[in-house]
């Protein structure tokens, strides 16, 4: 879908694609809102639109550390895996509350970013890599072995299907559409947020640092701390995506936790573009379509879907968005 | 006028190689020093140094009476010393106006998550002060990376001021500029020169005699001579070893 519209944009300069794009660059908040307003009406089936955007969600997060600080995190299913497991633990054994569950999940992905970011955050380029990786793999280990607590290798099973407390009332969201329009509500919460944070003195330094770290040092500022500080937003966001994943799913797979989730939201971030709001939600998008799709046709759709990424990588390496930023940038360009 | 920074016995060791070697500097508060030797004299090194960017081997550096061997570029930077480096250091993606207001933003606030960094009216005030005084102020929204190699030094200049430093270290201003830009920036240097203690390294002996108060040789390491631009014009040993006996 996205890649027939950047089609559209490259035979049609200057058209309404071009001011789409702009559009998407200067209010990107308000765009993806009344975007996936509209997007479950017109997807195939509500599921996979909820699925669309809590790991658009959880891109988003990651993109927070790949895309706007320039780390390369591989250990990112340690946050996600901990937020799903918090709340399907946080409903079963403490209180059945939705806002707390989600609250504990958010919480307790920023606390293992924090924990796991301090021990990660000095090293860089693929040592920290590694070293996020190692101990993402080291949760998923515990997390397979503590059964009691985490059900183990069957996965943490019947979480119950809460309601959402509103003051005065509660909402039942076992509907398809509501549940997702639940998701949605978190997601725009999130992309307002972190809009914000972007944009405020803490945003710029990230910038800087993610430009040139020596610089930013050598200006006065304590770029390890800076780093930190954005590994564990992250870590909050993919906590959030988490605790959403687990109340959609109402379980908890151990797989959740394992390296494949790290290599998956990597491979949507890069899918769907680096650094961009938008880029996050699209990679998503495409990947759990293509996904959808190609899992029905075959077993073997994983060849598939890797081929798709391979190539993208090697002719869109700024992702489809940043692709079709370009060409609409270019064409702009030319007219000028 | 009192003693702004002294190095004492300063010397770094890279394996068996010592890039300085018991160099005792000192520069007078408003003064304007350079310092000159051939290549790895250890000029840059000893840069690195006093930035904190290295630790020295042995020795000290007292800056304002206090002593700041060993200590964090970072701490060393709030301490009011800031670099303006040799090999272009920016930030290329951010515009000129956010390279320098990022900078200035260093002295005020990091972990301000929620105002708007634009909101912050004395920081872009004071930014684009500096930009005017660098002459880059009609090029404040451009991309700093797609800027000309010659204002992309004076920009490199200008995140240093913007740091509000006391004293600036100014690592070859001139390498690599046109006659017209190194006129520019001595204009720059003589400028800033006015409010600001300057330690330059600089190969071009042009700038050097017109701009530095004082001027310390270093050789292999090794201080080999101080004074005042006259006394190192005329200074024979200097001639020898590295104005190759031409007269400036």
């Amino acid at each position: 879908m996205q890649t027939q519209q950047a089609e559209v944009g490259a035979g049609a300069p200057g058209g309404a694609w071009d001011r789409v794009v702009d559009l998407v660059s200067r209010y990107p908040v308000t765009v993806i809102t009344i975007f996936f307003i509209i997007f479950p009406f017109v997807v195939p089936y509500k599921a996979l639109a909820t699925q669309i955007i809590i790991w658009g969600l959880f891109a988003l997060g990651y993109n927070v550390c790949l895309g706007y600080t320039g780390m390369l995190s591989f250990g990112h299913a340690a946050y996600f895996g901990v937020g799903a497991y918090t709340l399907g633990i946080v409903l079963i054994r403490l209180w059945e509350n939705l806002w707390f569950g989600l609250a504990c999940a958010t919480f307790m992905g920023a606390f293992t970013a924090l924990i796991l970011g301090f021990m990660c955050i000095k090293r860089k380029g693929i040592y920290f890599a590694l070293l996020t990786l190692a101990f993402a793999q080291l949760l998923y280990f515990l997390a397979f072995q503590w059964v009691d607590l985490t059900g183990g290798d069957n996965g943490l099973r019947h979480i119950p299907a809460v309601p959402l407390p509103l003051p005065g009332f509660t909402v039942d969201i076992q509907d398809p559409l509501r549940f997702y329009f639940l998701v949605l509500f978190f997601v725009v919460l999130a992309l307002m947020l972190l809009q914000r944070v972007l944009q405020s003195p803490f945003g710029r330094v990230l910038e800087a640092v993610r430009e040139n770290d020596p610089r930013a040092r050598s200006c006065g500022y304590e770029t390890t701390n800076v780093r930190w500080m954005a590994f564990i937003i992250s870590g909050a966001i993919s906590g959030l995506a988490g605790g959403l994943y687990a109340l959609y799913l109402h379980f908890v797979g151990i797989e959740t936790l394992y390296w494949v989730t790290s290599g998956q939201i990597l491979m949507i971030t890069l899918l769907g573009g680096m650094g961009s709001f938008i880029g996050p939600f699209i990679g998503a998008g495409v990947f759990l379509f293509l996904e959808d799709v190609l899992s029905a046709i075959t077993d073997n759709w994983m060849i598939f879907l890797g081929t798709i990424f391979i190539l993208c990588v090697l002719f869109f390496p700024e992702g489809i968005w940043g692709s079709v930023m370009k060409l609409v940038n270019r064409s702009a360009g030319k007219k000028g | 006028m009192s003693e702004m920074l002294k190095t004492s016995g300063l010397t770094k060791n890279f394996g068996g190689l010592t890039a300085v070697n018991n160099v005792n500097f000192s520069i007078e508060e408003g003064d304007l020093q350079s310092i000159i030797g051939p290549n790895g004299a250890g000029k840059s090194t000893f840069f690195k140094l006093i930035s904190g960017e290295i630790k020295p081997s042995s020795g000290q550096i007292v800056f304002n009476g206090n002593d700041i061997t060993g200590l964090a570029q970072t701490q060393v930077s709030h301490r009011g010393i800031a670099v303006a480096y040799q090999i272009t250091n920016i930030f290329p993606l951010l515009t000129v106006l956010e390279n320098v207001r990022v900078a200035a933003q260093s002295r005020k606030t990091t972990f301000n998550f929620w105002s708007k960094a634009e909101s912050h009216h004395e920081i872009t005030d004071q930014a684009l002060a500096i930009l005017e005084e660098i002459g880059l102020v009609e090029f404040k929204e451009d991309i700093a990376g797609n800027l000309s190699h010659g204002d992309q030094k004076r920009l490199e200049i200008g995140i240093a001021l913007a740091t509000q430093p006391e004293l600036l270290l100014l690592d070859e201003p001139t390498a690599g500029l046109s006659p017209t830009e190194t006129r520019y920036t001595i204009e720059l240097i003589k400028k800033i020169s006015d409010h600001l203690t300057i330690i330059l390294v600089e190969h071009k002996m042009t700038v050097v005699m017109e701009v530095s108060d004082k001027i310390t040789v270093l050789h292999y390491g090794s201080l080999l001579a101080q004074g005042s631009p006259d006394d190192i014009r005329n200074n024979e040993e200097v001639r020898r070893v590295y104005l190759g006996g031409v007269k400036v």
